[in-house]
């Protein structure tokens, strides 16, 4: 099964908001998505600048290409399992 | 001073155990419209409190003398007369040595009763012949004064006499471990590393010092001070974004054209790099920090960090010392800005919205304002030579 692509938006804000505990899945994934996931590690995405108009609030983070806004560990690992749901159904 | 020279100076101390403060002071401070350079150390009589207040009346004292070019024999005499009497030794008394590098390369140094310098040149100890002076005053105290030409890639070492009397009471080092043994031990680690900069070399020194202790307890105050003359090691800093996109080629080619080493603070700040010039940036993950983003590589680059965090966390280290233990990002910038002389910084203004965002922790501060603190301590206290551009 190819890995998920898991995209955290480091940039400053997303940074002190929350994207620094959300980083820690690259060394403490749950086990059940350890094996499943690559974590990569973003500057700045740019979507801060667009806050209000298009997007809520960060962290930003990608799972694959679902975009989850104000994102935090639960959350990032919740959508990770879906996705995974979602590849063993296809 | 031949012009294209620099003194970098490094300055290593510890106190002596179980004392809240050191006994001994230094204080270095650079002319630049005389392109002179004065660094001394004093140590004090005793230690704690009361040795700290007769060193730092020394040093202070001296460095008015020597800056305003005072004859040297009054100006001591001035000096003793002016500390205040111990009350257990009835005696005034702190010594001093004093270095005072001038135009063109002529260094004088004048001594009293601390260890004599050192000069090492080409890997070599070199003995200085200096001349001896006292006042019909003080006739048990002389100043030894010696005069040298520096060349590219001398150092000369100050130490206390806590440095050569390390060890003392540990059966290893019966006399302690000497002026010679701190000499051979600043020999080797040049050998090791002959770039060793003055800021490590005076703490290799410390530390090996310590190690000689019994316990590794300091018997006395530690101090030890490098003054290593070398060609200018020069950084360029970019950091934020430029006002106007426009600028962001020109911005992006000073990257291109600078003549030795690069850092980039901030995400946008690396992403337009990246973009203008074609080049890969990568998030390098041996960085990884719980509180600091991780760097990037970049080709022709040394170091990419994010911004304000990673700056306001340099700026945190430059007041307080680095952090041993951490290989974060913030750690390798200030190790990097330490590490150079002659500091450029560019700084983009543009303002990032995202950051105004009244949620965000009160640390986030403006770029302008963070990155002046940190140029402010650069060239006051660790007398770096410094521009600041903005664009």
């Amino acid at each position: 099964m190819e890995k998920i692509k898991v995209r955290i938006c480091v940039g400053t804000s997303c940074f002190v908001m929350g994207a620094a505990q959300i980083q820690s899945l690259e060394f403490n994934a749950p086990a059940d998505i350890a094996d499943s996931i690559e974590i990569i590690e973003e500057r700045c995405m740019n979507l801060c600048k667009d806050i209000k108009v298009k997007y809520n609030r960060g962290p930003f983070v990608f799972v694959n290409d679902r975009l989850i806004e104000e994102a935090s560990y639960e959350k990032v690992i919740n959508a990770i399992r879906e996705e995974i749901k979602k590849s063993c159904e296809k | 001073m031949n012009r294209s020279l620099f003194i970098e100076i490094g300055t290593a101390q510890e106190h002596k155990y179980g004392e809240d403060c050191f006994g001994d002071t230094v204080f270095s401070k650079k002319i630049p419209e005389e392109q002179r350079v004065i660094s001394i150390l004093s140590d004090g009589l005793g230690s704690g409190v009361k040795a700290n207040i007769l060193s730092s009346m020394t040093t202070r004292m001296a460095m008015k003398f020597v800056e305003s070019n005072m004859e040297l024999l009054r100006s001591s005499e001035v000096m003793m007369d002016a500390l205040p009497i111990c009350q257990i030794r009835k005696i005034s008394y702190a010594t001093f040595s004093i270095v005072d590098s001038m135009l063109e390369g002529k260094t004088r140094i004048f001594e009293m009763d601390n260890p004599s310098f050192m000069l090492i040149r080409d890997n070599k100890a070199v003995n200085v012949r200096y001349r001896e002076l006292s006042s019909p005053k003080w006739k048990d105290r002389t100043i030894n004064i010696s005069q040298l030409t520096n060349q590219e890639e001398d150092r000369i070492i100050l130490i206390s006499d806590g440095v050569s009397q390390a060890g003392l009471g540990n059966p290893k080092y019966p006399l302690g471990w000497q002026r010679q043994g701190c000499l051979d031990f600043a020999l080797a680690q040049i050998r090791k590393n002959p770039q060793i900069s003055a800021y490590d070399l005076a703490h290799a020194i410390v530390r090996e010092a310590l190690d000689k202790e019994v316990d590794k307890h300091a018997g006395d105050d530690i101090s030890c001070v490098v003054l290593y003359f070398r060609k200018p090691r020069q950084l360029l800093v970019l950091t934020g974004p430029p006002f106007d996109e426009d600028k962001d080629k020109e911005y992006a080619d000073l990257v291109t054209d600078y003549d030795g080493k690069i850092a980039i603070c901030g995400g946008t700040t690396a992403n337009i790099i990246e973009r203008e010039l074609c080049l890969k940036c990568e998030i390098d993950k041996t960085s990884f920090d719980e509180k600091i983003p991780m760097s990037s590589t970049m080709d022709g680059v040394d170091l990419v960090t994010e911004g304000i965090l990673t700056l306001t966390e340099v700026y945190r280290m430059l007041k307080e010392g680095i952090d041993k233990d951490k290989n974060n990002a913030a750690v390798r910038l200030t190790r990097l800005l330490l590490g150079s002389d002659k500091i450029d910084f560019v700084v983009g203004t543009k303002i990032n919205i995202a950051h105004q965002d009244p949620n965000l922790p009160m640390e986030l501060e403006i770029r302008r304002n963070i990155v002046k603190k940190i140029f402010r301590i650069l060239q006051d206290r660790y007398l770096k030579e410094i521009s600041v551009r903005y664009i």
